[in-house]
C-alpha cells in the first residue's frame, strides 16, 4: 500500500515535470503579453510621449473614447457585415460540396484535397490572388466582362463595392474549413437511419433533410462560431486588397486597432480597443467550450 | 447502372468546380511565367519565362526566404520539445484545473494577433529583439506551442495505455515510457503537428510585418514590399507568390489525411 502510495507520487512528479515548462512558456508568451496589454489600455501611452505609459490619471478614457468614437462604432458594423455574409457563404458552399463529395472513392479524395488549398495557402498569396483579380489592367475577371460587353470599374476603389469584394476572397480562403468539418461530420452519421430512409423511399432532399442534418447540426454550429471568431482577425486580405479604404469602408475593428496603434501612435487606446476584441472572443470561446460538452468540442485550424 | 451514372455525373461536376474555383490562383501562376512587357498584353498565349523568377535573386527576396525556412523551422522544433511533453501530460493524467487548462490554449488560439504584437512591440524594443529572428521565433510559439499541445493531446488519448502500463510495471519510468514505447507509436501523428507548426509560422504575415524592418524580413512580407515600393512589378509579384506557396502545396499534398486532422484538431472531439 505504501508502496503504490509512493509510485502514485512519483508519477505525479514526473508528470508535472513534463507539463511545467511548456505552461511557464506558454504564460510568459500569452498571459504575460495580455495583461499587459490590459494594464497599457488604461494609460494614454504613446511613444513618442516619454511617462505616458506610467500615467493612470484617467484609466477608463480609452474606453469611453472608443464607445464615442464613430469611426469605432463604424468599424463593429462593417466587422458584423463582414463577419456574417462570410461565415453565411462558407457554410452554404462548404456544406453543398461536402454533401457532393461525401464519397470514398480515389477519385474524390484526389479532388478534396484540391478544394483544401486555398485554406493552407499563405495568406498573403490568397491576397495577391484578389488583387490581381480585382485589378482590371491585368484581372480575367475584367477582360470577360469586357469582352462580354459589360466592363466594369475597379471594385476595390468604389465604397459601395469593396467591402463585397473583400467578402468574395475571404469567403475563397475560408470555404475549404467548413467543407472540412461538414464532411468529418457526414462521416460520422450511422448507415442504419440512412438505409432505413431509402427503403422507406426519401429522396435525396428529404434524406438530407430528416436523417443528415439533425446529426450536422451541432458540428454546424461550432463551425459557424468558429468562423465568426477567425473573420473578427481577418487582416492580411484588407492590408492588400483596400488598406481599408476606400474612406473607411473595409475598415474592421481589428484594422482599426492597427491603424491607431502603428499608423497613429496611440498605443493605450489602440491597447483599449484589443482589449475589447479580446473579451468578445473569449466570450465566443465560452460558448464553444459549452456547445462542446456535448459531441462537439472546440479548438483548431491553420 | 443507374448508381455508377450518378456517381459519373458527380465525379464531373466536382472536377469543373474544382477547376473553376482554383482558376483565380491559376491565374497568378500563368502571370509568373509571363515576360514582363507581356504582363497586360490582350493575347492569351505566350511565350513562358523564368525572367521574374530570375529577377528575384537579385533583390532581397532569397534573404526573406531563408530567414522564413529559420523562424518557421526553429519554432516548430521549440514548440514540439516543449508541447508534446505538455500535451502527453494533459492526455494521461488527471488534476484539477484541466478543463481551464483547455480554455486557456483554445483563447490563445482565438485571440487576434494584435492583442499580443502591441505588448511584445514594446518589449522587443526594450529587450533588443525588434528585427530579429529570435524575436520572432518566440512570437509563433504563441500560436505554435498551443496548437502542438492540443493536437497531440487528442493524439495521445487515443494511443492505448496498456502498452505503457506495461512497461511501467516492468520499471520504466514515465518519461523513459514514453521516449521508447510512445514516441514511435506517434509518429504520424507527430510529423502532421510538425508540419501544421511549420505551416502556420511560414503563413504569418501580421507578426513579421510589424515586428521585423530588413534584417529578419520574412518572405511573406518581402512580396508586399514589391508592391509598395518598387511600382507594381507584377510579374515579380505572382512569382514570388508562387515561391512562397510552394513549401505549403507539397506538404498538403504530402500529408493530405494527418494534416486535415491537425486543421480541425479540437474541432472535432476524437
Amino acid at each position: 500500500m505504501a508502496s503504490a502510495r509512493s509510485w502514485q507520487a512519483e508519477q505525479r512528479r514526473s508528470f508535472l515535470l513534463g507539463l511545467v515548462p511548456a505552461l511557464a512558456v506558454l504564460t510568459l508568451v500569452t498571459i504575460g503579453p495580455v495583461l499587459y496589454l490590459t494594464i497599457s489600455s488604461l494609460t494614454p501611452l504613446n511613444p513618442t510621449v516619454p511617462g505616458s505609459g506610467w500615467d493612470f490619471s484617467a484609466p477608463w478614457r480609452n474606453y469611453a473614447t472608443a464607445l464615442g468614437e464613430e469611426r469605432f462604432l463604424l468599424s463593429l458594423w462593417v466587422q458584423v457585415k463582414l463577419s456574417a455574409v462570410t461565415v453565411v457563404g462558407q457554410i452554404a458552399i462548404g456544406l453543398g460540396l461536402a454533401l457532393l463529395l461525401d464519397t470514398n472513392s480515389r477519385f474524390m479524395e484526389a479532388i478534396r484535397t484540391g478544394f483544401l488549398l486555398p485554406m493552407v495557402l499563405p495568406p498573403i498569396v490568397v491576397a495577391v490572388v484578389w488583387k490581381i483579380i480585382f485589378t482590371p489592367d491585368i484581372s480575367p475577371m475584367h477582360r470577360l466582362l469586357e469582352w462580354a460587353g459589360m466592363p466594369i470599374h475597379s471594385l476595390l476603389s468604389n465604397g459601395d463595392t469593396a467591402l463585397w469584394a473583400v467578402v468574395v476572397a475571404d469567403t475563397w480562403e475560408w470555404f475549404p474549413f467548413t467543407m472540412l468539418m461538414m464532411l468529418a461530420a457526414l462521416q460520422m452519421v450511422p448507415k442504419e437511419p440512412l438505409e432505413a430512409a431509402a427503403i422507406d423511399g426519401a429522396n435525396r432532399r428529404q434524406t438530407f433533410w430528416y436523417v443528415r442534418l439533425p446529426y450536422i447540426q451541432q458540428t454546424l454550429a461550432v463551425t459557424a462560431l468558429f468562423r465568426l471568431i477567425d473573420s473578427i482577425k481577418a487582416f492580411p486580405l484588407i492590408y492588400v486588397l483596400t488598406d481599408g479604404g476606400p474612406g473607411r469602408a473595409t475598415e474592421v475593428t481589428n484594422y482599426y486597432a492597427f491603424v491607431q496603434t502603428f499608423n497613429f501612435s496611440y498605443w493605450g487606446y489602440g491597447s483599449a480597443v484589443a482589449t475589447l476584441l479580446i473579451a468578445g472572443v473569449l466570450l465566443l470561446s465560452w460558448i464553444i467550450l459549452r456547445f462542446g460538452g456535448r459531441g462537439m468540442a472546440g479548438a483548431d485550424h491553420a | 447502372m443507374r448508381r455508377k451514372r450518378h456517381t459519373w455525373t458527380s465525379n464531373i461536376v466536382a472536377a469543373v468546380l474544382l477547376l473553376l474555383l482554383l482558376s483565380p490562383l491559376l491565374w497568378m501562376l500563368q502571370l509568373s511565367f509571363r515576360p514582363a512587357d507581356d504582363v497586360i498584353a490582350e493575347q492569351l498565349l505566350f511565350r513562358p519565362t523564368l525572367e521574374n523568377y530570375t529577377a528575384l535573386w537579385t533583390g532581397t527576396f532569397p534573404q526573406s526566404f531563408i530567414n522564413s525556412v529559420i523562424t518557421s523551422g526553429v519554432s516548430t522544433v521549440l514548440s514540439l520539445l516543449l508541447g508534446v511533453p505538455a500535451a502527453y501530460t494533459l492526455a494521461r493524467f488527471r488534476f484539477r484545473g484541466d478543463r481551464h487548462v483547455a480554455l486557456w490554449i483554445l483563447a490563445t488560439r482565438m485571440a487576434p494577433p494584435i492583442a499580443f504584437t502591441i505588448p511584445f512591440f514594446l518589449a522587443f524594443k526594450f529587450a533588443g529583439l525588434s528585427d530579429t529572428l529570435t524575436g520572432l521565433i518566440l512570437i509563433y510559439l504563441t500560436f505554435n506551442l498551443a496548437l502542438v499541445i492540443w493536437t497531440m493531446r487528442s493524439f495521445f488519448a487515443g494511443v492505448p495505455r496498456s502498452l505503457e502500463e506495461a512497461a511501467w510495471i516492468d520499471g520504466c519510468g514515465i518519461w523513459g515510457t514514453f521516449l521508447r514505447v510512445v514516441i514511435p507509436l506517434s509518429t504520424p501523428g507527430l510529423a502532421a503537428t510538425g508540419i501544421l507548426c511549420f505551416i502556420l509560422s511560414w503563413n504569418d504575415f501580421f507578426f513579421a510585418l510589424i515586428l521585423t524592418r530588413t534584417k529578419a524580413m520574412t518572405s511573406p512580407v518581402a512580396i508586399v514590399n514589391f508592391m509598395q515600393y518598387e511600382g507594381w512589378e507584377w510579374g515579380k509579384i505572382a512569382a514570388g507568390g508562387t515561391l512562397v506557396m510552394l513549401p505549403v502545396v507539397i506538404f498538403t499534398l504530402l500529408v493530405r489525411t494527418w494534416l486535415v486532422r491537425g486543421l480541425m484538431a479540437g474541432a472535432v472531439k476524437e
